[in-house]
């Protein structure tokens, strides 16, 4: 493999598993593995990684020729494990069998193209976490279903925004103020006692789980960088749920 | 403790975390094969918790052991099935989730009670860390161990 199909391949790998909700961690390492099983490891012929969340730039050096550089930058960011969990078998099987650029395309290609549950189940996905949240956190039956219902608005409310893609933190205050409003409306109709469990159920659906998470684990991995940029991220969102929530509850106090 | 306590104190919110761990795992993409094992990381993850809890543990220390257990539980799944740590450990943390705390603070935020406001904050800050210090002690532990296997061999 020349050093320009091996930039190819790995600035592909790496950019998708970025965008498909990776570790940084986990990103360098496979580009640095990927590299080492054709022979880039040190000395002359060498790869150099950098990887941040918003930016992934890969240097190949080849013998005595000029270093190759590719930069992508990575704008649309979500979460889908099952393709993370393909893309890590694909690099564990490059550095088993190194195989040409065109099996690998080939891929890389069914990784891109693996189904994701239809828009019905993930309706329904936001309405069972919705009502099922309610009930833990002490909620009643009628409180869990329009907790249920609030979440399915929900769904349909935060994949218009993220259509029209304004920040993480204006996002989250949207989604979060329909919530709180659509609560609060339904106890002011004399539906349900009370609006608190009804919108902490139908809040966990926004609560940045992944974020959170990998947040934790490239502060671990030493990657302080990438760790405080979802860090800020993680807390940018969580501020926008409460001041979305409390400004629709101050709101209708208020009326 | 009558049975009809156990039940609802138990093991009704073990099962909702069941629930609500499979429909993040939906939301998450994860396959259904995948899915169960996930769920039974979340569920474990509150009866730990629950047993802490129950023996009259520290909530801070409730929640610390709670998120350590569920980052086991993960580590030793993503060893034995070769999928990445993140795919059981996101779903397994979700319900310690602190919600109802973080909605008491900002109650009381808009209330306007600023002493309660910065004791209820201090305390879900304080959850947050404990969870956070969980993963983070399980996790380095086994980066260490992981790490002193490959010198070894």
């Amino acid at each position: 493999m020349t050093a320009k199909e091996l930039l190819q391949v790995t600035s592909r790998i790496g950019s998708m598993l970025i965008e498909y909700g990776a570790e940084i961690y986990r990103v360098e390492d496979s580009i640095n593995r990927i590299a080492a099983a054709y022979g880039f490891s040190d000395g002359a012929n060498r790869i150099e990684v950098f990887a941040i969340p918003t930016s992934l730039i890969i240097t190949v050096n080849e013998g005595d020729d000029p270093p190759l550089t590719q930069t992508r930058r990575i704008t649309n960011r979500g979460t889908n494990l099952d393709r993370v969990d393909k893309l890590n078998n694909l690099s564990r099987f490059i550095c088993t069998e190194k195989p040409d650029i065109s099996v690998i395309s080939k891929h890389l290609e069914e990784i891109s193209n693996r189904r994701v549950y239809n828009v019905f189940v993930q309706v329904l996905s936001y309405a069972v976490v919705g009502s099922v949240f309610t009930l833990f956190f002490g909620g009643g039956a009628v409180e869990a279903l329009f907790s249920g219902l609030i979440s399915m608005l929900l769904f349909s409310v935060s994949s218009f925004v993220n259509r029209v893609k304004p920040s993480v933190f204006f996002q989250s205050v949207i989604c979060s103020v329909v919530c709180a409003s659509l609560a609060v409306i339904i106890s002011r109709l004399g539906l349900t006692d009370g609006f608190d469990k009804v919108i902490i159920g139908a809040s966990m659906n926004l609560v940045p789980g992944i974020t959170l998470t990998n947040c934790m684990r490239d502060f671990i991995a030493g990657d302080f960088l990438a760790g405080l940029y979802t860090l800020i991220e993680a807390l940018l969102v969580a501020a926008g749920m409460a001041i979305g929530a409390a400004s629709a509850i101050a709101l209708f106090t208020m009326l | 403790m009558q049975v009809n306590d156990v039940f609802q104190q138990v093991v009704l919110p073990c099962i909702y975390s069941f629930i609500a761990s499979i429909a993040f795992g939906v939301q998450f993409n994860i396959k259904l094969r995948h899915m169960i094992a996930a769920g039974i990381g979340g569920m474990l993850c509150q009866f730990i918790f629950l047993a802490f809890e129950f023996s009259g543990t520290n909530e801070m220390l409730c929640y610390f052991f709670s998120a350590a257990a569920v980052s086991m539980y993960s580590e030793v799944m993503a060893r034995r099935i070769h999928v990445p740590v993140n795919m059981y450990l996101v779903i397994g943390i979700i319900p310690l989730v602190p919600g109802g705390a973080i909605y008491n603070t900002m109650i009381t935020l808009i209330g306007g009670d600023i002493n309660l406001f910065s004791q209820r904050f201090t305390n879900t800050i304080g959850m947050a860390g404990a969870i956070a210090m969980g993963v983070f002690a399980v996790s380095s532990i086994v980066r260490l161990v992981r790490l002193i296997m490959k010198k070894a061999i």
